[in-house]
């Protein structure tokens, strides 16, 4: 069976918890990126020397799958993802 | 002991024995400390790409931990086609860099280049160390990170003035990660049970997780029909009955159509990439799938598994194993079926008999794999002669076949031969490379020279850049752009510059010999082999096109080829 994902543009709220390092944001929005999707709002708050991020984001690909790569970053302990917006945007054939 | 001793001092511990590196300023406390220090042998390569896949090239043949070491700007940036290339294979790599003094990071310092920032995409991870007391427990993650789970490589860069620091060493033992437990043991079992057709595909996960022995008794065991992805070549052994050879873009006829009449997929250590699979909309269409890897992100990525199970191969694959043995797979109208199509669309390179005719590729590694001895390690670069050495040699072991797969690195071959033959001293370790290929790092020949060590370069000279003149020639209409090479440089005279002995061959009937002396010396030596211009890779999947539609030299009619020589 193919993945696929549809052609709507979809909003899903994620957040996610990493540890405070150096290029802690910058690994996180190059995760989002090269997987297909766009930040649209993002909000970052530091505590106990973690930090927690809000991100809004945009894409027509499965969502599943850039939870999966950014559990994977080593300095990611935890992704949240909130219902999507606009109605489920995966289906698989 | 300060920051540099320190890293030495843990390379020791940590039984690391052999670095690949090239010093500059940044990196200079490190090359110090180097000085006094018996227990760690560094290899000076002649470029930082040739570190980088010289370290990726002893990681690929023996299973250990690859390091390598550069300075900061140019160093750093030298650094990167080799660590990407570690990254698109999951090889596991250190990778160590110098960096302007911290207090000048920022200022655009001499040498300063934002080497996190530009590596984000091609590590594992990466750290930029803000004081030398964290060194200690960095370095140590690092090594434990770009070796476990599903590998890769690691990069840590050091400002100059931290590895000057006084380190108050703390030794710790990382802790091993628990394996995951598969309560989808039992439904993939059931799956297996109930397939009529079921096709194992593994790919190079299976030598990144050591699980080697496990796969071969899993293979044997279930006697399932078999293929494998081009790192996954040597997974089943050369005397495997049910292996039907690589899949995907340059595969089989067997294994393409086994794949597509397939009723059940069990997909060990392999991601689906697209070279393997053709257009996803037409790759195994009737398939159910199992997906087995180490990394729970290749799951569902391109391809829904209707269960996946994540943890250790060796783990999994014993428990199938066990499983299997009590009541073996009924399936053997398929094994029958798929057997039948080995004898038609297996590789078969036809001999040449006429002494005096011009050598081809695909007779040429048939030879080769013939003639050189068991433990043989071929490094290969890409191109045509990459999928040559695909096709027609029979490896025994995964870890002796080394090629650049995700990345498709040309320049990768020679420096991954040093690489391998410093992790198997004894064993037999060739090149086999092209005329483009070959001068993307032949400087790498000083390195050969330097460490005498017996490395067999074979140079498949075309003439020209053989793979993209085959896709102009396919599927641009034959306008060729760009490809021609006639004006390569003399290469047994260049080999001879590095004081390394060479010869070269054009006719069929001095292919064994020309083999054999180059085998039978024991130093380095150069085999510059000479092929026609126009020989192509058959068969082939047109990029993007489904692996049903493979195209077979004989669908070149004699019109066309004057067509396209016109
Ligand atoms: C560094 C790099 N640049 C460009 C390519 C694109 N490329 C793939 S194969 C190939 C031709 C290789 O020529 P050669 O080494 O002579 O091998 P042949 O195909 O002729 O056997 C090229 C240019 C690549 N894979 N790697
Ligand atoms: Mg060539």
């Amino acid at each position: 069976m193919k993945v696929e994902s549809s052609h709507k543009t979809s909003n899903y709220t994620i957040t996610c918890r990493m540890n405070h390092e150096a290029a802690a944001l910058e690994r996180l929005c190059q995760v989002v990126r090269i997987r297909g999707f766009r930040i649209a709002k993002m909000a970052v708050e530091t505590a106990d020397g973690a930090l927690d991020i809000a991100l809004t984001i945009q894409g027509t690909r499965p969502v599943a799958m850039l939870q999966s790569q950014l559990e994977k970053l080593h300095t990611v302990a935890e992704v949240k993802l909130a219902a999507p917006v606009v109605a489920a945007a995966t289906r698989i054939a | 002991m300060n920051g540099a001793q320190h890293i030495l001092d843990a390379f020791h511990r940590h039984n690391i024995q052999t670095v690949f590196g090239y010093p500059g300023g940044c990196i200079m406390p490190l090359y110090d400390a180097l000085v006094d220090d018996v227990r760690v042998e560094h290899v000076l390569c002649r470029h930082e790409q040739g570190c980088a896949l010289a370290a990726d090239g002893y990681a690929r043949a023996s299973g250990r931990l690859g390091v390598c070491i550069a300075t900061s700007g140019p160093g750093a940036t030298n650094l990167i086609t080799g660590v990407a290339n570690a990254h698109r294979d999951s090889i596991p790599m250190l990778v160590i860099t110098g960096q302007v003094p911290s207090a000048l990071i920022g200022t655009d310092a001499f040498q300063e280049t934002d080497v996190l920032g530009m590596t984000l995409g091609i590590v594992k991870h990466s750290y930029l160390i803000e004081s030398a007391a964290e060194l200690p427990e960095i370095l140590e993650e690092a090594m434990d990170l770009a070796q476990n789970g599903r590998p890769g490589p690691v990069w840590i860069d050091i400002p100059k003035d931290l590895l000057l620091d006084d380190v108050t060493a703390t030794p710790m033992t990382t802790q091993a990660q628990p394996n995951a437990t598969c309560p989808d043991l039992e439904s993939a079992i059931a799956l297996l049970r109930a397939a009529r057709k079921p096709l194992l595909y593994s790919g190079g996960g299976i030598s990144l997780a050591h699980a080697e022995e496990s796969f071969r008794a899993f293979a044997e065991c279930s006697a399932m029909p078999a293929v494998v992805t081009l790192k996954g070549i040597g997974n089943s052994g050369k005397n495997s009955a049910h292996n039907l050879g690589m899949l995907g873009m340059h595969g089989s006829r067997a294994a393409n159509r086994a794949v597509d009449e397939c009723d059940l997929l069990l997909v060990i250590g392999a991601r689906l990439d697209d070279r393997a699979t053709g257009k996803l909309d037409g790759f195994a269409p009737n398939a159910r799938t199992i997906h087995i890897d180490a990394d729970a992100a290749e799951f569902n990525k391109l391809r829904s598994a209707e269960v996946a199970l994540r943890g250790d191969l060796n783990t999994i694959l014993g428990e199938l194993t066990h499983s299997l043995r009590e009541t073996p797979l009924a399936i053997n109208d398929w094994r029958k079926q798929c057997q039948a199509w080995r004898t038609t669309g297996g590789f078969q390179a036809a001999d040449n008999e006429e002494p005096l005719a011009p050598i081809t590729g695909p007779a040429f590694i048939s030879q080769l794999s013939r003639t050189t001895p068991e433990d043989t390690i071929i490094a290969c670069d890409v191109g045509q002669h990459q999928m040559w050495v695909a096709q027609h040699y029979q490896f025994d072991h995964p870890r002796h076949h080394l090629t650049s797969g995700g990345l498709g690195t040309m320049g990768f071959g020679l420096p991954a031969a040093i690489g391998a033959q410093f992790a198997n001293r004894d064993s037999t370790v060739i090149n086999v490379t092209g005329d483009g290929s070959f001068m993307m790092n032949a400087q790498e020949l000083a390195t050969v020279r330097r460490y005498n060590l017996p490395v067999k370069l074979i140079i498949m000279d075309n003439q020209c850049l053989g793979m993209v003149r085959q896709q102009q020639e396919l599927f641009y209409n034959n306008r060729e752009s760009q490809i021609n090479l006639d004006d390569n440089p003399d290469f047994v005279a260049m080999a001879r510059a590095f004081d390394i002995p060479a010869l070269k061959i054009d006719r069929t009937d001095q292919v064994r010999r020309g083999i054999e002396t180059i085998l039978a010396y024991s130093g380095p030596m150069l085999l510059h082999v000479a092929i026609a211009r126009e020989e192509n890779v058959w068969p082939i999947v047109k990029p993007g096109g489904s692996n049903k539609e493979m195209i077979d030299e004989t669908r070149r009619t004699a019109a066309d080829k004057k067509e396209m020589t016109a």
